[in-house]
């Protein structure tokens, strides 16, 4: 990224005259955001290829393949392909999250009620290896693999998923889509430092600013709209903690 | 063996925003108040600080300041015809752990005032009548 993220915002505020907060979203964001963050596409052009830790070449190229359609691109933003979303979800089934931590797995196991939340056994990283192997063999019975598919197809089958009803290997068909649309989100909106949300595309896209410290000095600017760069927690790693000299850390 | 400590007039199990509030009214009544706390300690720097805290996806979603469930679990039903299982992974309800209360366990989130909030009473006047509804 060519911005220098690292100016503090009471800095990034204080550069635009009070005339430029005043203006509508959109022409306030032309005005401030450096050109290389405007084209939401630029991100992804010079993106490095992913590599995979967790998901084969069959799943990821599922994974692409889905979370492409999931989260389109548009002529304005990327989408979840764009943005990383399938590096995201690789990392996450490689580690912890995707190990089981803070999964309960012991017994007594059966079904219960909606209410009572996920009762399978798998740990996200079985739930998807079984469902995806599941899925691909099917798929390949058939002759056509979701990334040869047409959007349509792909729309198709992945509406075929969500409503259920199909077995993947013991992964009902619906909780497979929910957990890929969960991490499809988590992906596309979550830090970048997790390997997703790649130029901080989503965020970008929503207007949502990230990981300011606070936006104390801006209180009382009413009717404005805060429109500096977004912060990722990668841009400030190094210990520094974002405080305002204003405000004393304990009471004199 | 337990040490038997001091007796003080009221003891608040949790020193959140419930028992930091209810133990200063008590302490200014001239009452000795002692506020337990469980789990590690957490302090404002660096536990706290930004821009770390604000991760949501490892504290909202990924619940990194609960209870972990896989040491202390519960099992959960509706009602008493159904049967009980474990909540194998936190999502209705959400017991915290370590210094800090429900505050900082729920990420500091709070949700975005709507305008209703800041004209209440015409707000609900308008919507419900004077008498209510």
């Amino acid at each position: 990224m060519g911005h220098d993220t690292d100016q503090p915002l009471q800095k990034i505020t204080s550069e635009v005259s009070r005339r430029q907060m005043l203006t509508t979203f959109g022409k306030a964001s032309a005005a401030v955001l450096p050109a290389t963050l405007i084209a939401g596409g630029s991100a992804s052009a010079d993106a490095p290829p992913t590599t995979y830790l967790f998901l084969n070449a069959d799943e990821a190229a599922f994974i692409e393949a889905a979370v492409a359609r999931l989260i389109p691109a548009d002529d304005k933003w990327g989408g979840a392909l764009e943005a990383g979303v399938s590096n995201y979800i690789d990392k996450q089934l490689a580690g912890a999250w995707g190990a089981g931590e803070r999964l309960y797995r012991s017994g007594p196991w059966q079904q219960g009620t909606p209410t009572q939340g996920y009762q399978l056994p798998f740990t996200p990283a079985e739930l998807f290896r079984t469902a995806l192997d599941s899925i691909n063999k099917e798929l390949s019975q058939t002759g056509t693999p979701m990334a040869k598919m047409t959007a349509d197809q792909q729309d198709a089958y992945l509406r075929s998923l969500e409503a259920g009803g199909k077995d993947l290997g013991g992964v009902p068909s619906d909780v497979f889509f929910a957990h890929l649309w969960e991490c499809t989100l988590e992906g596309f909106f979550s830090d970048p430092v997790y390997g997703g949300n790649r130029g901080m595309i989503g965020w970008r896209m929503i207007g949502f600013p990230g990981a300011y410290a606070s936006y104390y000095d801006l209180v009382d600017l009413h009717g404005t709209t805060l429109c500096c760069p977004p912060k990722s927690l990668g841009d400030d790693v190094h210990g520094h903690v974002h405080e305002n000299p204003g405000i004393p850390a304990r009471l004199p | 063996m337990a040490e038997r400590l001091k007796p003080v007039d009221v003891v608040t199990i949790g020193v959140g925003l419930t028992g930091s509030l209810a133990a200063l009214e008590l302490a200014r009544m001239g009452l000795k108040v002692v506020g337990l706390e469980r789990g590690a300690a957490r302090f404002t720097v660096p536990d706290f600080q930004s821009p770390a805290i604000h991760d949501e996806l490892r504290f909202s979603i990924r619940k990194g300041m609960m209870q972990d469930n896989v040491k202390e679990g519960v099992t959960f039903r509706n009602s008493s015809d159904q049967t009980a299982l474990p909540i194998r992974r936190w999502e209705s309800f959400l017991p915290g752990t370590g210094l800090g209360g429900s505050f900082v366990h729920w990420n500091g989130q709070t949700f975005r005032f709507q305008i209703a909030d800041f004209i209440y009473k015409t707000h609900i006047e308008q919507r419900y009548g004077k008498k209510g509804p």
